[in-house]
């Protein structure tokens, strides 16, 4: 980019610059007071705060009232995407592999059914799935939401599993085999380190999306006691009586930041997936 | 090699479980609830059949008789009602007699039964004549029966002669569970809150993705392409945050910036304006925020897509074009849009499908309201089947509205396939069999 510029010297970029700025101003204004209004009180009918305090911070050491414990919900939150992450990355390292290297009947069609299954959209089944889990009795547990994230999220990572073994060289697994290991063994020990920036890509984009996610807890485990981040913070804001915006911001960047860490460490590993049309 | 075919199936069959269960049955499941007329009040699995007075009520329209007869006592001589006898503390004869001589018999009215009873060897006083006529008054309304087979044997016990026809609208009329039905379709078609929730789908799915999947997302493209590395990374980096953010958090700012104490109503108070829910105090602006709420994460991610694929044009075509003399548009009209072509596809084959089907930013911000005012398709469907103010889910009919979406949804994704060319996506790669 920077020869670009160098070329493009006959352009001015400032018009560019301050048509962006404008546009993005919306957005700068509303993370900007996202973190501001959660330590600062501001009076009524002003915009600029005008004290400091840490009251909106109270939900962390006393529970609101009504709601379940805020620590509580954390543990269900971090069970939850973790459980999600592990499912989802074992079972696609393995499937992609398959669907990559070996040669099982209808892989074909099975492929097909992946891709397929990655550009549907999958919450329309969620009428569906809660009447399975109340059927199956799986109805506010975390285990069912968990298997019903991980499934939905698995078309992704097998297709993107498959990618990542499609470029390891062939020559890697054949002096494996010519040296007598098995294929369990060959994948275990020699291929699957070929593959870790997918691993860690698929994992990084699943813990946040399973830490994001909020219509399947909403729908198939509400409960206070399986109660996640996104479900109880919607609550929270869905209470009319106290409507307090300095508590639910609070909450919202006890919540977020996570993420922006998570995104700011690792954004090399995930421009992949983003950039690359997941649902969004 | 037959032991890295099993190692296949090994390895692939957790991944075809999950999908199979948790994606494969819930597609066939909507089929099959969206043929069924499941609601809170019928429950999920079988019902019981009640002969309630509602369905009495129903059987009176088309067999009168019958319904009136089932709504009146009867007088069974049964097991039970001998032994209530033989614990009045009577003369044991009289059980002994009745079990005897009149074991099984049905009488219609309390007269003819007690008749029968002062007919007995035993003589039994007037008010006997009641109190034991009295344990044998059997009511089947508001009796509950866990099968048909129980319900019709109950009925036959007091006498009720019934044809096959009349069988089959009795067990209709008091069958308390869900029946199969085709209604759920029908309703769709003809309601006029289906076809303006469905204007309110299309009008939402086609501004969204103009306005902002496209143009806005391919604005964003350009002018951060055109621009010195660090301010273009910086603004890239605010355009992600609405496709990395929470949904809730990110909804609950827009919440904050339209609320009558937020940011919008305070800036405008300075200006003489009373303070409002700008959100939602009217269909216009619930739908200019519902867009703009969608269009920025629509935005993110079509910025991400056409950013890399103008990363891909290679340099030299703009070398070219400067040293030419092009100016800046005729770099965008002539060598830009023409190889974005592809990509626009993409995300608008992406995009028109998961607007379709997510509702989850517009759920959070106006529910759908002000009214219906932005009530789309798959929010409609949730709020029918999974969460309503009436508090009765219409889990059938939400289930057809689902599968509206998910037929859609199923042939679409199978379009697409052929349209970004399946063939050499699955071509085989290195295999060995």
């Amino acid at each position: 980019m920077a020869e670009k510029s160098q070329v493009s010297a006959n352009y001015s970029t400032w018009p560019v610059i301050l048509a962006l700025s404008i546009v993005s101003a919306p957005l700068v204004l509303m993370y900007a007071y996202l973190f501001l209004d959660t330590i600062t009180d501001t009076a009524v009918g002003s915009l600029i705060p005008d004290s400091f305090t840490l009251r909106h911070w109270r939900f962390l050491w006393e529970t609101l009232p009504g709601k379940p414990n805020i620590w509580l919900v954390t543990l269900n939150t971090l069970i939850f995407t973790t459980s999600v992450t592990a499912v989802i990355v074992l079972v696609s390292s393995m499937a992609g592999y398959v669907l990559s290297r070996l040669n099982v009947p209808a892989r074909g069609f099975f492929l097909a059914g992946v891709m397929v299954l990655h550009a549907f959209p999958s919450v329309t089944l969620i009428i569906a799935i809660f009447i399975v889990l109340q059927m199956i009795g799986l109805y506010n547990s975390l285990i069912g939401v968990i298997l019903v994230k991980a499934a939905i999220d698995l078309p992704l990572g097998i297709w993107l599993m498959k990618g990542f073994y499609d470029t390891v060289p062939w020559e890697i697994e054949m002096a494996g085999v010519v040296d007598g290991a098995s294929r369990f063994r060959v994948w275990r020990s020699l291929v699957l380190p070929q593959v870790r920036p997918g691993i860690m890509a698929l994992g990084l984009f699943s813990f946040l999306s399973g830490w994001s996610e909020f219509i399947l807890p909403q729908v198939l485990a509400p409960g206070g006691k399986v109660q996640v981040l996104s479900v109880y913070l919607s609550s929270l804001i869905a209470d009319d009586n106290n409507f307090d915006f300095g508590t639910f911001k609070a909450v919202g960047v006890f919540y977020i930041v996570p993420v922006l860490i998570v995104y700011a460490l690792f954004h090399k590993y995930l421009m992949n997936i983003y950039g690359g049309g997941s649902k969004g | 090699m037959k032991s890295s075919r099993m190692l296949g199936l090994i390895m692939i069959a957790p991944a075809a479980i999950m999908i199979l269960l948790f994606f494969l049955m819930p597609v066939v499941l909507t089929g099959v609830f969206s043929m069924t007329n499941m609601t809170t009040a019928t429950g999920i699995s079988g019902g019981a059949y009640q002969i309630a007075p509602h369905s009495l009520n129903d059987l009176k329209s088309t067999m009168p008789d019958i319904a009136e007869q089932m709504s009146q006592p009867r007088y069974t001589i049964d097991e039970t009602g001998l032994k209530a006898v033989e614990g009045l503390g009577l003369d044991a004869g009289i059980a002994t007699e009745l079990r005897a001589k009149h074991m099984g018999e049905v009488f219609k009215t309390r007269r003819e039964a007690e008749r029968m009873i002062k007919g007995l060897d035993q003589g039994p006083s007037t008010t006997q004549v009641k109190q034991i006529s009295e344990q044998f008054n059997r009511s089947v309304v508001n009796s509950r029966f866990s099968s048909r087979q129980e319900l019709f044997t109950a009925l036959d016990t007091l006498g009720f002669k019934l044809t096959d026809a009349q069988k089959d609208s009795i067990a209709e009329a008091t069958y308390t569970g869900w029946n199969w039905t085709t209604e759920n379709f029908s309703r769709i078609v003809s309601s006029p809150d289906m076809a303006r929730v469905l204007f309110n789908t299309l009008l939402y799915v086609a501004l969204v993705l103009v306005l902002f999947n496209t143009t806005y997302a391919m604005l964003l493209a350009i002018w951060t392409h055109y621009m010195p590395a660090a301010p273009a990374t910086i603004f890239r980096s605010i355009w992600l945050l609405p496709r990395i953010t929470p949904v809730v958090i990110y909804v609950l700012m827009w919440k904050w910036l339209a609320w009558d104490t937020g940011f919008i109503s305070v800036l405008m108070g300075k200006f003489g304006y009373p303070p409002k829910n700008y959100l939602l105090d009217n269909a216009y602006n619930a739908w200019l925020f519902v867009i703009l709420i969608n269009g920025f994460i629509g935005a993110s991610m079509g910025m991400l897509v056409f950013s890399s694929a103008l990363k891909a044009i290679p340099k030299s075509q703009f070398f070219a074009s400067e040293v030419d003399g092009a100016s800046r548009w005729q770099q965008i009209r002539y060598i830009i849009l023409p190889q974005m072509r592809w990509p626009i596809l993409f995300v608008t084959c992406y995009q028109t499908l998961s607007l379709l089907a997510s509702f989850n930013e517009i759920l959070l911000s106006t529910r759908g309201g002000p009214g219906k005012a932005t009530e789309v398709w798959s929010l409609a469907a949730y709020h029918t089947a999974l969460n309503n103010y009436a508090g009765n889910l219409e889990y059938g009919l939400g289930a057809a509205m689902a599968l509206v979406l998910v037929v859609i949804g199923i042939v679409l994704s199978l379009f697409y396939l052929r349209i970004f060319n399946y063939g050499t996506l699955v071509s085989r790669p290195l295999i060995e069999d």
